[in-house]
């Protein structure tokens, strides 16, 4: 190749490289993608190949949130496609910048039944911001332009790009491809004044007011703005979602310490609830846990400012800029009695998942697991909790002071089981001199737990506490309640050595039955400095708050 | 005594509703949950037994549950649950004249269904 002449395939690494500072790409290899690998080579971009193509959107997914730029994966046509979906779905629901690259049969065999011949485009129009097919080399950087614009620009979300081997072999004269300027737009809408005005006189009118900053607030990536706001405002904030960590959870205004349970407590006498960047769906019960409050909804898709609860005020607009916005607006204002009043209550709600977290017990209950590992991590540390009553315990328990540092993507609207190593291994690439610990359920451990070849491969040292109920717990334990303990179905799983497979994958393992056992067992993996699994056994009896309102969700059917 | 005759009161008016009150009958047709109301030193207790539409009560303290509200003394415990909304249930919690214990989200539960008979 002469140096006139470029690979579609190069170019395409290129363009990453050069115009969108993409240092990482997850990917699968395959022989449709080769000409993109290569180049990714050439341009001296990490390539993480994982074992399932599932993971590879996961863990891009995972890096744009913790690195609040748009994370590339790249996968290879047919079942490396279909693999992704999962991924890209989840990607869609939780509106992440997931630009997907992806193989395809070529355009020379279409409808001559090609290798991994098939539709994607029309599959994954439904679950992305943009879909297309480049069909000429020279177009590649204005494609990957427009697919990074679109994943990035007002709402975010997944976007696929589909390039065929016959223009990633193509070689063509640089000259002909020409690179558009990168052009990334910050949302400019701005509120109406009367709004901003409405909204600020509520505020400085309330007497017991909330903020819950959701995943807006992580895209928006806007703590200094969310600072100012709460700490002129003096109204106690709890961020969920992405949003948590913009602002410590150790800031003497949060509530998010408590999790879930500590945030229902008080939620419901709020005489004014500031939601940003926050959607009322089915995790946040609709907004049905205020039901009398005055409510302001910040958001940059106005399509949600009425959605299942109308917005007292609705102020469409970027989070950060918003605030921004509000921030001459409101008082200065003191509000530590009801911040007080507020934490009192939540202790008083959560006074046997306090007590839990104390005593030591036999078997091990989850609650005491998730203080035990705190105590040996502490918060300068990031968390992922994965499972269903896992994810309950690991949000309650966890706390950090990094932004992003306590996920729980699984409990997002895909419910999607399995993202907790992926996120893990994000996380630890992201942020490699900080501890990463994994919290997962020994059924999700199930979906992706092949993937600590991947980090044993890339050297990546998660550790993952496994809290092994052995069963799909709250699956089991909503059978239990709705259909009785003896007709319980498809629910139990049974004690499996999960340490013993990440051993034989190059890791470190250990078991761990008693209380006594889970700091030293921690620590040592610590110092194995591989990617660890520590499983743990935990009481199977043990149901969290999240299994009953997943059933209380089906109940009212 | 007051809060005992009210506990007891209670139980009646839930069995009456689980058998006349539509909204309320179908709310609880599916449930089963054990909620007590008691006092710390164990005097005053009631257990709200439900289970698939139908209401029981014990009056053992220390019965199995899947809430309780556990008062500090019965004069406050009485005048709170008469109020008969949350934020007197929230500011008593705050105030250390209650404790919530077992899972919470069963007492929101409980709340729920008063609304349907109230």
């Amino acid at each position: 190749m002469s140096k006139s002449t470029i690979s579609g395939g190069h170019l395409v690494a290129r363009y990453l490289k050069e115009n969108e500072n993409i240092t990482h790409v997850f990917t699968l290899s395959g022989g449709h993608i080769e000409a993109i690998l290569d180049g990714m080579t050439e341009y001296n971009i990490t390539a993480i190949d994982v074992r399932h193509e599932q993971v590879a959107a996961m863990m891009a997914h995972a890096w744009s949130v913790y690195n609040n730029t748009p994370g590339v994966c790249l996968v290879t046509a047919g079942p490396g496609f279909t693999n992704a979906l999962t991924g890209i779905v989840n990607a869609h629901l939780e509106n992440v910048p997931l630009v997907v690259l992806c193989g395809r049969h070529p355009v020379r065999d279409d409808l001559k039944g090609a290798l991994q011949e098939m539709n994607q485009i029309d599959m994954v129009k439904p679950v992305t911001k943009w879909a297309a097919t480049c069909y000429d080399p020279r177009r590649i950087p204005e494609y990957l332009s427009i697919a990074f614009r679109q994943a990035t620009m007002g709402r975010p979300g997944p976007v696929f790009l589909e390039l065929p081997p016959d223009i990633l072999f193509a070689e063509i004269d640089s000259s002909s491809a020409p690179v558009p300027s990168r052009r990334r737009h910050k949302t400019a809408v701005r509120p109406e004044t009367s709004d901003l005005e409405a909204a600020a006189r509520i505020i400085n009118s309330a007497q017991k007011p909330v903020l819950i900053g959701g995943s807006g607030i992580g895209m928006s990536d806007c703590g200094a703005s969310l600072k100012s706001f709460v700490d002129k405002t003096g109204i106690p904030f709890a961020l969920v979602n992405y949003g948590r960590g913009v602002l410590p959870d150790d800031h003497p205004l949060s509530l998010s310490e408590g999790g879930f349970t500590g945030i229902a407590s008080g939620l419901p006498v709020a005489d004014v609830v500031v939601a940003v960047g926050l959607r009322f769906n089915w995790v946040l019960q609709s907004g049905q846990l205020f039901p009398d409050a005055k409510v302001i909804r910040i958001d940059i898709d106005p399509s949600e400012l009425d959605r299942n609860m109308t917005a007292t005020v609705g102020l469409e607009g970027d989070a950060g800029m918003v605030l921004d916005q509000l921030l001459p607006l409101v008082e200065k204002r003191d509000h530590t009695e009801w911040v007080d009043t507020f934490k009192r209550a939540c202790t008083a709600f959560m006074t046997t998942e306090l007590e839990k977290r104390q005593q030591p017990s036999d078997p091990i209950h989850p609650a005491r697991l998730v203080e035990q590992v705190m105590s040996v991590f502490g918060n300068d540390a990031y968390y992922v909790a994965d499972g269903g009553d896992t994810t309950y315990y690991g949000l309650s328990g966890f706390s950090s002071v990094h932004r992003a540092g306590v996920l729980i993507p699984a409990g997002g609207l895909l419910g999607c089981l399995g993202t907790g190593i992926p996120f893990a291994l994000a996380a630890k690439l992201a942020h490699p001199d900080k501890p990463v610990i994994v919290l997962n359920g020994d059924g999700s451990f199930g979906f992706n737990s092949m993937e600590f070849d991947t980090a044993v491969r890339h050297n990546i040292p998660i550790i993952c506490v496994v809290n092994n109920d052995c069963a799909w717990g709250m699956i089991k334990h909503s059978q239990e309640i709705s259909l009785g303990h003896d007709r319980c179905t498809c629910s139990e799983l049974g004690m499996r050595h999960y340490e013993k497979m990440v051993e034989g994958l190059g890791g470190y393992g250990e078991l761990v039955t008693k209380d006594e056992e889970i700091v030293p067992a921690l620590k040592r993996a610590v110092a194995s400095g591989k990617p660890a699994c520590i499983n743990v056994v935990t009481d199977p009896t043990v149901t969290s708050q999240a299994t009953i309102l997943f059933y209380q969700s089906f109940g009212e059917l | 005594m007051r809060l005992k005759i009210l506990l007891f009161g209670l139980y009646g008016l839930l069995w009456f509703s689980s058998k006349t009150n539509t909204s309320f009958k179908k709310f609880i047709r599916k449930a089963r949950v054990r909620m007590m109301i008691r006092t710390e030193d164990g005097r005053y207790a009631r257990l709200f037994i439900f289970d698939m539409g139908k209401i029981t009560t014990v009056t053992d303290p220390d019965q199995p549950f899947d809430a309780a509200l556990t008062w500090k003394d019965p004069k406050t415990a009485f005048s709170v649950l008469l109020k008969q909304n949350m934020e007197a249930i929230f500011y008593a919690a705050a105030d250390g004249n209650l404790k919530i214990e077992g899972m919470p989200v069963y007492a929101q539960w409980f709340d729920a269904a008063m609304g349907h008979i109230m």
